[in-house]
């Protein structure tokens, strides 16, 4: 007991003024406009598909683009949300990636099955997933800084939530650089990856989010 | 909270004073030593002042605390179970290392009777009537004549004999 006060005595000798961590929302924002000044500027080297403007007629196109465009935003929000000990008392708004996930597979589901005839699949494979990872490896070293500037005590689910903001931005870039229709492609080698991707943020958030 | 963010030190020894007075059951009840929960209680202050800047006073103060107690609270409990399981690793290891089985013993009655018959005379009456006829000790003394404490060094260096004949 005696041990508590000598803490307590010695903690309160250490009260700076201290500057209260931004809310979740403005946080989120702050790392989506980072994230899209990254996806512009890296649009602009690395140019746009020739196609694009006849895909944005293309309804599944536009689909699988906004859905991506709503996993980008629920894991951005979740994973600002999951940075506060207590989510900051949001709990449900943590969840919103799985139902933006839910829609995005149902997306990619009924793509799929609109795309009949199939388009040919792509010469390449893996090259896929490695431009994505390369690409989204920025954006997840900033959102792993930024995160650990806070006090997960999710860890494990903030890492997975991070990678995959991280690797839905790599993966609307490829779509909108790549010249490619193959949704089977896209699906095994732009977001079974993403995926797998995530499921490692689990170990990864212990790694570099313990506190 | 919004006044010690603003570095009141009063009001900020008063709030953990507060948050250590109602953390302490909490912690009590999911913890066996009290020493476990004095330790324990002083990690969750530190987490909450290296924390403090995540608390911005627009929301309840508690579930937030909680959370911080919940969370330090899952890895004291992970840390104490991985070191039980470590030990239980070492003793499975110890086993495969064992040559017979620790259950079986080679020594029986019968090895232990005759060596006693070995000892000198005082010492083998000493140990019978203690063993064997059930005497304590002061029983024993009073029966051969003898004070307690020197029927119980000649017990002792019985046991001492006979245990190096018996192990080797």
């Amino acid at each position: 007991m005696e041990n508590i006060e000598e803490l307590i005595d010695k903690l309160t000798q250490d009260t700076a003024a201290v500057k209260p961590a931004p809310h979740p929302f403005v946080l989120s924002a702050k790392w989506m406009g980072g994230a899209m000044a990254y996806l512009i500027v890296s649009l602009m080297f690395s140019g746009l598909r020739p196609d694009l403007m006849a895909k944005l007629h293309e309804p599944w196109f536009v689909a699988e683009i906004a859905a991506l465009a709503c996993i980008f935003i629920a894991t951005s929000l979740s994973a600002a949300l999951l940075s506060f000990p207590d989510m900051h008392q949001m709990r449900r708004a943590v969840f919103a990636p799985v139902a933006t996930f839910a829609l995005f597979v149902l997306v990619m589901f009924l793509a799929w099955q609109a795309d009949n005839p199939p388009a040919p699949l792509p010469v390449h494979s893996f090259e896929c997933t490695a431009s994505i990872a390369l690409f989204s490896l920025l954006p997840a070293v900033w959102t792993f800084f930024e995160m650990r500037k806070f006090a997960s005590t999710h860890y494990h689910w903030a890492g997975c939530v991070a990678l995959l903001f991280a690797f839905s931005i790599g993966a609307i870039w490829l779509r909108l650089y790549e010249t490619n229709d193959s949704i089977m492609h896209v699906v095994e080698w732009h977001y079974l990856p993403m995926i797998a991707f995530g499921i490692a943020g689990l170990w990864l958030g212990k790694l570099i989010l313990k506190w | 909270m919004r006044q010690s963010l603003n570095g009141d030190q009063r009001a900020y020894a008063e709030l953990l004073q507060e948050t250590s007075r109602f953390l302490r059951p909490f912690l009590a009840k999911r913890l066996s030593f009290t020493n476990e929960v004095d330790d324990l209680l002083q990690e969750i202050l530190i987490s909450i002042h290296k924390a403090r800047h995540t608390y911005d006073g627009n929301r309840p103060y508690k579930p937030w605390v909680y959370a911080i107690a919940k969370f330090r609270l899952q890895d004291h409990l992970r840390a104490h179970y991985a070191d039980q399981l470590h030990h239980a690793d070492d003793l499975s290891e110890m086993e495969e290392f064992l040559h017979e089985d620790v259950t079986e013993s080679a020594i029986t009655y019968e090895s232990i009777s005759g060596e006693v018959e070995k000892l000198p005379e005082k010492q083998a009456i000493i140990l019978r009537m203690m063993h064997q006829e059930g005497y304590t000790a002061k029983e024993v003394a009073e029966e051969m004549g003898m004070n307690e404490s020197a029927v119980k060094v000649a017990a002792h260096r019985a046991y001492k004999v006979l245990r190096q004949k018996l192990e080797r």
